[in-house]
């Protein structure tokens, strides 16, 4: 079997692996294998920027993988026993109190406290500057943090987990989890980070890759470090709740299986996140915090059962509130005739649906994509900006919507510039030009509002003679 | 050898999600801290939503507790919510008081449902960043501790969500929440000229927002005191940028009125109150009453289904400092983009 392999020019790392038959039959590996093979990278264990070299081998032969380089800091083994018995006034304060504290938890692990109870007691953090790394094979999830008190701890490494569907945990996989941290590092968990990743604290630099090894066993994968896909978050969906307009969890998993590729090396200007919401009440903040946000729409108006609104309403359900705080104005409540809406001023923002029981999403569902949201970048938080108000998300392979997700992130790689946000990008270019480049359809739905100036510029070939042909009689207003 | 994605759908789901995966019909809250969903099979589904540590940090030792709850009572599995809280889903109705119990004489309280404080979410601060300029996980367990009633009882107009980030990073999503706090630095990041070379410089020049940073002959550059708005962008780039911040330039900002959801006013960013407040572990006092004295003034005058930002909107935000009693400061208007003369007020619709 041959196999060829796009490694490091300098030291040989094997960036990409790939067989003569994907290379031969699926044209999605040719064209990220060319793009790989084009494109000035710098190579996650060297760090030496340039082109990718191209290496074909017959046999599964291992080729030994160069010594781990950490740019940012080598990190010392966990836990110095001089400063275990230190006091630690300020994390004894905070450990008290009937809310459950982290301060505690960290003293039931080997974490350095004197590391959080001298910042406390500065006002000021003791950890030093921090960077990812790259382990042989492993390009993503790998974090490091040194100290800029070596005195306490060297440092400290740790690695990103994706989370599984739903954010739901069996019992047994997640003692094995606990298994390995404490075999390898702090037995400190970060058990959702805002990115949506398990976080696993204090693996010393040696024991990485068997860390990471075991985890893989495990059945979970490292990720979500670097400029890549970061690790895409969804909502509960239909695992547990009754308002989803599309199965976010299996949208996930088929997200995961198509783009694992880009979550998994680092090739964008800079990270892109993904995030997925079953309905507009956007319960993974996507809007705000997404590069690429999916979120569930409907088109229609929203179901009424009217028996069973009446019920709701007969046992105490405050229709009032809702028809005086829906946003379009358009709800009617009438004890004799029921529960009306005015189609022209319904926003489907979800609130009726929200409060009342007897009123349910439309049947037209699809997706819309918005992208852009961030909250820090160069000009600060922004909301996310619609793309693509509706489009169809059809089962397994949700292959128009990921189409879509892969043209964004094709311009997005091409037009950018290094470390510059999505949002970023979309307010440099202007909405128009992005517009332009993806390629999506006029709508009044992409747009706020129109402008205010007129301060436009047409091309030459945008010019057409409009006027009337002087030839033929004009006609008056009568 | 990483490569093999997300575990499978299926692997982490509890028997009752798998047999009513996407017929649900209807939810309900009997009580707080408690959700009931109704399945179109008739079966209905009990969650129970317990506080977990701020920044979700938990010890291997607590955590082994919770797999034995969940064991014990809702068949092996549980999940962590986007706001980190820990829920027990398909816990059998007869059993919810006694896992209550269970969990209240583990420390954990029960709550965060429907109309009351929602967990707070933060990033790690001084537990494990460099660039953070204040501890919002200490910050964030005083105001849980503070809201302890507002967390375990729905008495609130709507549900309300705290969050806390340590510098302008925003890590902890400080920007999407109701009332946030965010870490502030307020001195020039250091130039250490021995690290520079190992720097991208052309990307340290273009990651300053205000193009503070240029550069000062050859391998070298320099910082225009003036412009800098101390934001890490730079610390983050640059080792020889790094550490920003000291003891004294170092506090807290907070935000108030940030919402994801299409209802009501529809999604917004949360827009800045208080520019600076000094850091006082443990305990931030007056972070936390000013934090106070919003959630007092919002739970008042608030109507129904009315989130911060709502509120705000309605009454207007001479209205809201006057209800609040925050200090006002210049600093809340913008001065930094091309966008800043939004900032200004440009009609005379006053409340008085």
């Amino acid at each position: 079997m041959e196999k060829i392999q796009l490694c490091c020019a300098k030291c040989g790392f094997v960036v990409e692996e790939y067989t003569a038959n994907e290379l031969a039959e699926i044209p999605r590996k040719v064209k990220r294998y060319e793009y790989l093979l084009k494109k000035s990278s710098i190579c996650p264990s060297c760090l030496a920027s340039g082109r990718l070299k191209e290496l074909r081998a017959t046999e599964q032969a291992d080729v030994a993988g160069p010594k781990v380089q950490v740019s940012a800091s080598t990190p010392a083994p966990v836990g110095h026993e001089e400063h275990a018995d230190s006091p630690t006034p300020m994390m004894d304060a905070i450990s008290q109190g009937s809310w459950p504290s982290h301060a505690a938890e960290l003293k039931k692990t080997r974490y350095p406290l004197q590391m959080y109870e001298q910042a406390l007691q500065k006002r000021a953090t003791q950890w030093g500057y921090g960077g990812y790394v790259s382990l042989p094979g492993v390009a993503t999830g790998v974090l490091v943090r040194s100290s800029a008190r070596p005195d306490i701890t060297k440092g400290s490494n740790f690695v990103r987990i994706m989370d599984p569907c739903g954010n739901f945990f069996k019992t047994d996989g997640m003692r094995k989890l606990c298994d390995i941290a404490d075999k390898y590092a702090y037995g400190l968990l970060h058990l959702l980070s805002t990115g949506g990743d398990l976080e696993m604290l204090g693996i010393p630099t040696e024991n990485l890759k068997p860390a990471v090894d075991e985890i893989v066993q495990l059945g979970f994968d490292v990720g979500s470090t670097g400029d890549d896909f970061r690790t895409s978050e969804e909502c509960i969906g239909p695992a547990k709740c009754d308002l989803p307009l599309y199965d976010t969890l299996g949208f996930r998993a088929a997200w995961y299986k198509r783009f694992l590729d880009d979550v998994q090396y680092p090739r964008f200007p800079h990270k892109v996140k993904c995030k997925f919401s079953g309905c507009p009440n956007d319960c993974v903040r996507g809007g705000q915090k997404a590069d690429i946000f999916v979120c569930g729409v409907f088109r229609d108006l929203p179901v009424i059962d009217q028996s069973n609104v009446k019920t709701w309403v007969e046992n105490g359900g405050d229709i009032g509130t809702v028809c005086t705080r829906c946003p379009g104005g358009c709800l009617n409540w009438d004890p004799k005739t029921g529960l009306s809406i005015d189609g022209d001023s319904c926003l489907r923002c979800m609130y009726c649906i929200n409060k009342i029981p007897g009123v349910r999403p439309g049947g037209d569902r699809g997706v819309a994509i918005l992208v852009g949201g961030k909250l820090r970048g160069k000009y600060g938080p922004m909301l996310a900006k619609v793309v693509v108000p509706f489009m169809k998300a059809v089962p397994p392979d949700y292959k128009e919507v990921f189409d879509m997700i892969e043209k964004i992130t094709e311009v997005y790689d091409e037009h950018a510039r290094k470390k510059e946000r999505m949002g970023d990008f979309l307010l440099r270019i202007g909405p128009n030009e992005f517009f332009r480049l993806i390629g999506v359809p006029l709508s009044p739905r992409l747009f706020a509002q129109p402008r205010t100036n007129l301060y436009y510029h047409w091309e030459p070939e945008e010019i057409k003679d409009e006027r009337v042909s002087a030839t033929e009689p004009i006609q008056g207003p009568n | 050898m990483p490569g093999i994605g997300i575990p499978p759908l299926e692997a982490n789901l509890p028997p009752i999600v798998k047999r009513n995966y996407g017929k649900w019909i209807t939810h309900e809250h009997p009580r707080p801290g408690v959700i009931k969903h109704d399945s179109e099979s008739g079966e209905a589904c009990f969650t129970v939503r317990a506080g977990m540590p701020p920044n979700a940090r938990i010890s291997t030792q607590t955590l082994r507790t919770i797999c034995d709850v969940a064991d014990e009572f809702c068949e092996g599995y549980f999940r962590v919510t986007q706001r980190n809280s820990c829920e027990f889903v398909g816990v059998p109705e007869n059993r919810i008081d006694q896992l209550i119990a269970r969990l209240a004489q583990m420390g954990f309280p029960v709550g965060g449902t429907n109309r009351s404080l929602h967990n707070t979410v933060c990033c790690t601060g001084y537990l494990h960043c460099h660039l953070a300029a204040t501890d919002p996980p200490a910050i964030m367990k005083a105001v849980s501790e503070m809201l302890m009633k507002e967390y375990t009882h729905d008495c609130l107009p709507a549900k309300l969500k705290i969050s806390g980030s340590g510098c302008l990073n925003n890590c902890g999503e400080s920007s999407t929440a109701d009332i946030a706090i965010i870490g502030v630095h307020r001195d020039l990041p250091p130039i250490h000229e021995e690290k520079l070379k190992g720097c991208e410089l052309p990307l340290v020049i273009s990651v300053c927002p205000v193009g503070a940073i240029r550069p000062k002959g050859p391998g070298m550059i320099e910082i225009d005191p003036k412009r800098c708005i101390h934001c890490p962008a730079c610390s983050v780039s640059c080792a020889a940028m790094a550490p920003i911040g000291s003891p004294i330039g170092d506090g807290v900002a907070i935000v108030v009125g940030g919402k994801a959801g299409n209802t009501g006013d529809g999604p917004a960013m949360a827009k800045v109150v208080v520019p600076y407040l000094p850091n006082n572990p443990p305990y931030w006092p007056e972070v936390t009453s000013a934090i106070r004295s919003i959630v007092d003034a919002w739970s008042a005058n608030a109507r129904k289904d009315e989130r911060v930002g709502e509120w705000i909107n309605r009454i207007g935000w001479e209205k809201f400092y006057q209800r609040t009693s925050l200090p006002l400061s210049f600093k809340i208007v913008d001065n930094y983009d091309a966008r800043a003369l939004e900032y200004a007020k440009a009609n005379v619709r006053f409340t008085w």
